[in-house]
């Protein structure tokens, strides 16, 4: 069973307008904050234990304590970039609910003392980003955004900043440099944004999902946000389920929720006479999992991390019997290779070694050196480079060849490439 | 810095205590403890990237490995590069840096002083994996008049990015597109000319950037360096100067803390050019009073310079007994550069004012209005390596500084104009006008390392070749007072007289003919011999 706690207004076409958004309870949650202390706010997005939605699942409140106690001006940003493979959620929240996400900032920006915040904004959503500036619009002419919001003495500016579709923006410092005007690439660590971030700043990224579950915690308390979900990982989580499933789509389940019943009830299923082969449980850089695993995990942090995979940005990809698994790596390695921003060695050329050997396997002119080569070439990419996209790149290499390793093999060493190719595997060249 | 105990910690690099200033970073802290550790990207001059990971370093304590270059050593900090996985992640980044690299080294002007070859020969693995076909870059991208590209042999570190931002500050460079399509460009319009361009070439860790002037003359390791200093400002930036039996090739700065850092501006890149053959006054120009007299001198162009230390002794002779007949000092002028050594115009004055009882000197200054000037990086507006020096030398003993404008007025006068002349023409803008002056002179000396040609036009000049300033050596007072002492280097052509031979001949005394020159060595069996057509 779905439990929508986000997700709860969704069906309602004016719950995007303001108005809308009002008649079920909006903007209510932040007249509430504004009535707090901001420490209060921050410890109780700490104790209702909130980890980020982007994908690294980093606990919110932690992260808004490591702001130094200084002068500097903070920044808020919404990292609404979006663009691990196969995720899908954070652009129906903002279609369908951008007033949560704003009152969600808002009490955000409160609680860490930003003056100002910046919806960062994946290129490819221009229909979302249309949705947004209206709602930031309304927000603006009700006095919810600008100066002195609400008379409460606090004020707030909000800006939304499109990006020019690069994977490697959702980084968070990779976001930051863009935002600055520069070319997005990642920054070194440290210093942390949460100290020295845009425009030397200190400054926050959160994703939308953790941002718009902010306002659940101030409406629920931290005792009824842990309602749902399980003692490590609390609250709701939104799935972006994709792949050969009957009913592809986002879900609202408690975290937690076992994998099998997401595929097997919500989604209605494998297609008609089909078996399940293997499952990305969180976006394309997540070590995949095999049928057996993905019938026996939970979808919760842990669970995954026991499993040797991660929850990550919360997409689900469901893999059936009538695909090759080293097409697939290879469709994964050319999207690593074309986003790597080739800042770091490893990454840069690591990246499109990976492919070429992908390519290589795939098209049968590959031994089996070339498969221990691969897995030896991605090892060395883990954990070297600045930000996470070696790692990235390299997880689904590594568990992919090791999970599969018969098909691996039997594409170097005979060709059953070419037969497998031509009767089962639907071409997934790009145009 | 100051080396009081509390701005100190200490820490274990590779098992080895080291004290180390607070605020190291681990790379220098490796440095400093005299252990290897590969890198490309970082430069001591620069700020960090953190982008070829070679640096790769073990902190005890810490599950993961860092980069030693953003890295701050903390008082009792354990680190070490020595353990089997930091070292095959070494040799996995080298394999990585050369992934796409074309391995041109036959044909790469950077063999030699590759940081590729030289990282690769310590800490490579020796067994390539990479049979895949490389990515084709750009190659002979021409940056601008100065430089050349070739993307192909880039390994990204973004060293010459972040010097055009962080030191000219001229912000021509950028690195464009993505992943391993990324190459090093210049952004639209505008060309890598800045007056600090050639700085980029010295940093560039291989031979992606390479010197328009210097490629192809040479291969690196038939050249030694010599440290010398360079003479074209009062700045004094401490250089290397490359050169071999065929003559000098190649000026790079040396850093140096306390002056330059770790650059030079490109006009002082010339300075070469002046030592060699080509630019020198190799023999003496009589003048035509001279080249009739007792003492004459062979004038004919056919001399061998291999006779020029004979007819120099000739001339100075003949100048010793030309001054000794004027009874009027004021009648003798003498016309000065700052572009001596305080040593050269020590023993020039001396014998001058003890034979001839010379109390004043004209002082050639050109840049009166921008004597000033400073760039904010190296560049100073007085282009004399030496006026500080000169000026004390004068004070020291005695003689008026009188400007040399005033020859104006006094240059009919003079019975004899003796010249010290300068070696960086370009910068002496009002050499016509001295010309003039010369003209008015009854008899005119002038002593040069450097060819003038425009002089030979004027009769009563007598030019006298003068070593130049590397093989005179001497100490140079730079604009804040620094001083510099230049080394003596082998002489490019034999036989010149020194300083201090032409202060010993003009006070009468005997000199020996010590040839310096510059022993040519004999070609080893196994060793090329390039000959420049």
């Amino acid at each position: 069973m779905e439990v929508k706690i986000l997700t709860q207004h969704y069906d309602k076409p004016e719950y995007k307008s303001l108005d809308g958004y009002k008649k079920y309870d909006g903007y209510n949650q932040l007249k509430k904050a504004l009535t707090l202390k901001p420490d209060e706010i921050t410890e109780m997005v700490k104790q209702a234990g909130l980890r980020g939605r982007g994908g690294a699942g980093f606990p919110a409140g932690v992260k808004w304590s490591f702001l130094p106690k200084n002068n500097k001006t903070r920044y808020l940003i919404c990292n609404a970039d979006e663009g691990e493979p196969g995720t899908f959620k954070d652009r129906e929240m903002m279609d369908k609910a951008p007033h949560q996400l704003i009152e969600g900032m808002i009490i955000s920006a409160f609680a860490i003392g930003s003056p100002k915040s910046y919806i960062y904004i994946r290129g490819e959503y221009f229909e979302s980003k249309k949705i947004v500036e209206q709602a930031i619009k309304e927000a603006y002419e009700n006095n919810l955004l600008g100066d002195n919001i609400l008379k409460s003495g606090f004020s707030h500016h909000m800006d939304i900043y499109s990006g020019a579709g690069a994977y490697i923006c959702g980084e968070e410092t990779g976001l930051i440099s863009s935002l600055e005007g520069k070319k997005g690439q990642p920054k070194l660590k440290p210093p942390f944004p949460a100290v020295e971030g845009y425009l030397a700043n200190p400054t926050i990224v959160n994703n939308v999902e953790t941002l718009a579950s902010v306002t659940v915690i101030i409406r629920d308390g931290v005792d009824g946000y842990r309602k749902h979900g399980t003692e490590k990982s609390p609250g709701t989580k939104l799935f972006s389920v994709s792949g050969n499933v009957v009913k592809p789509g986002n879900y609202e389940v408690p975290l937690g929720y076992p994998l099998k019943d997401i595929i097997f009830n919500l989604c209605g299923g494998l297609k008609e006479g089909r078996k399940l082969k293997a499952v990305i449980p969180g976006g394309s850089s997540a070590p995949v999992l095999n049928a057996e695993e993905a019938m026996s995990v939970n979808m919760d942090y842990e669970d995954l991390a026991s499993k040797g995979s991660m929850l990550g940005s919360g997409a689900i990809i469901v893999i059936d019997d009538s695909n090759s698994m080293v097409e697939l790596l290879k469709v994964l390695m050319n999207f690593y290779h074309h986003e790597s921003c080739g800042q770091c060695t490893p990454c840069r050329e690591g990246t499109g070694w990976l492919l070429k050997l992908s390519n290589s396997i795939l098209s049968g002119s590959a031994n089996l050196n070339d498969v221990a080569l691969l897995e030896k070439v991605a090892s060395h990419m883990k954990g070297k480079t600045i930000c996470a996209l070696s790692d990235a790149a390299a997880f689904p290499v590594l568990s992919f060849v090791s999970k599969f390793k018969e098909e691996f093999t039997s594409y170097a060493t005979s060709n059953v490439a070419l037969k497998f190719q031509a009767t089962n595997v639907q071409s997934y060249k790009r145009g | 810095m100051s080396g009081k105990n509390e701005d100190l910690i200490s820490c274990s690099v590779n098992g080895k205590t080291i004290s180390v200033p607070k605020n190291t970073s681990a790379i220098k802290a490796f440095k400093i403890a005299e252990q290897d550790i590969a890198h490309y990207c970082y430069h001591p001059g620069l700020s960090v990237a953190g982008c070829c990971r070679l640096c790769m370093i073990e902190i005890e304590g810490n599950p993961r490995t860092q980069i030693a270059c953003n890295t701050m050593v903390t008082e009792g900090m354990k680190i070490n590069n020595q353990s089997k996985q930091i070292k095959e992640d070494v040799q996995w980044g080298l394999d990585f840096h050369l992934l796409n690299h074309p391995l041109d080294c036959p044909i790469c002007d950077q063999a030699g002083e590759c940081g590729l070859q030289d990282q690769y020969m310590k800490f490579g693995q020796y067994k390539p994996d990479m049979n895949q076909k490389k990515v084709k870059k750009a190659k002979v991208v021409s940056l601008g008049e100065k430089i050349v590209l070739d993307s192909e042999r880039c390994i990204l570190c973004s060293r010459c990015v972040r010097f055009t931002d962080e030191v000219s500050k001229t912000h021509e460079l950028g690195i464009f597109n993505r992943g391993d399509k990324s190459e090093v460009g210049t952004f639209n319009g505008k060309e890598l000319n800045n007056d600090y361009a050639l700085n980029t070439v010295d940093i560039c860790p291989v031979g992606a950037l390479t010197s328009k002037d210097f490629r192809f003359k040479q291969r690196v390791w038939y050249l030694k360096k010599a440290e010398a200093i360079c003479t074209g400002c009062s700045t004094g930036c401490s250089i290397y100067l490359d050169y071999n039996e065929e003559g000098f090739f190649r000026v790079r700065p040396k850093p140096n803390e306390d002056n330059n850092s770790y650059w030079m501006c490109d006009e002082g890149r010339d300075l070469y050019q002046h030592l060699n053959k080509e630019k020198r006054l190799v023999k003496v120009y009589p003048s035509k009073k001279v080249s009739t007299s007792n003492f004459a001198v062979s004038s004919s162009s056919s001399s061998s310079s291999s006779s020029s230390s004979s007819s120099s002794k000739k001339a100075i002779k003949y100048l010793k007994s030309e001054l000794e007949n004027i009874k009027d000092s004021t009648k003798i002028g003498v016309l000065v550069t700052g572009q001596y050594s305080v040593e050269d115009y020590k023993e020039f004055f001396s014998v001058l004012k003890e034979k001839n009882s010379i109390n004043q000197i004209y002082h050639w200054f050109d840049q009166k209005n921008s004597k000033n000037d400073f760039d904010d990086l190296l560049i100073r507006g007085d282009k004399n390596p030496n006026t500080k020096g000169l000026l004390e030398v004068a004070k020291d003993m005695s003689l008026k500084v009188i400007d040399s404008s005033e020859l104006k007025n006094t240059a009919s006068n003079l019975e004899i104009l003796i010249v010290l002349g300068p070696e960086y023409k370009k910068f002496f803008s009002t050499i016509d006008e001295k010309l003039e002056y010369f003209k008015q002179a009854l008899q005119v000396f002038y002593f040069s390392s450097v060819k003038l040609d425009s002089l030979d036009s004027i009769s009563n000049v007598t030019q006298i070749p003068l070593q130049s300033l590397v093989e005179r050596g001497g100490t140079y007072i730079n604009y804040k007072g620094l001083k510099q002492k230049l080394s003596i280097l082998p002489q490019v052509i034999p036989k010149i007289l020194s300083f201090s031979q032409i202060a010993k001949v003009l006070n009468g005394e005997k000199i020996q003919l010590e040839p310096l020159f510059l022993k040519t060595q004999p070609v080893k069996d196994n060793q090329f011999s390039f000959q420049k057509n």
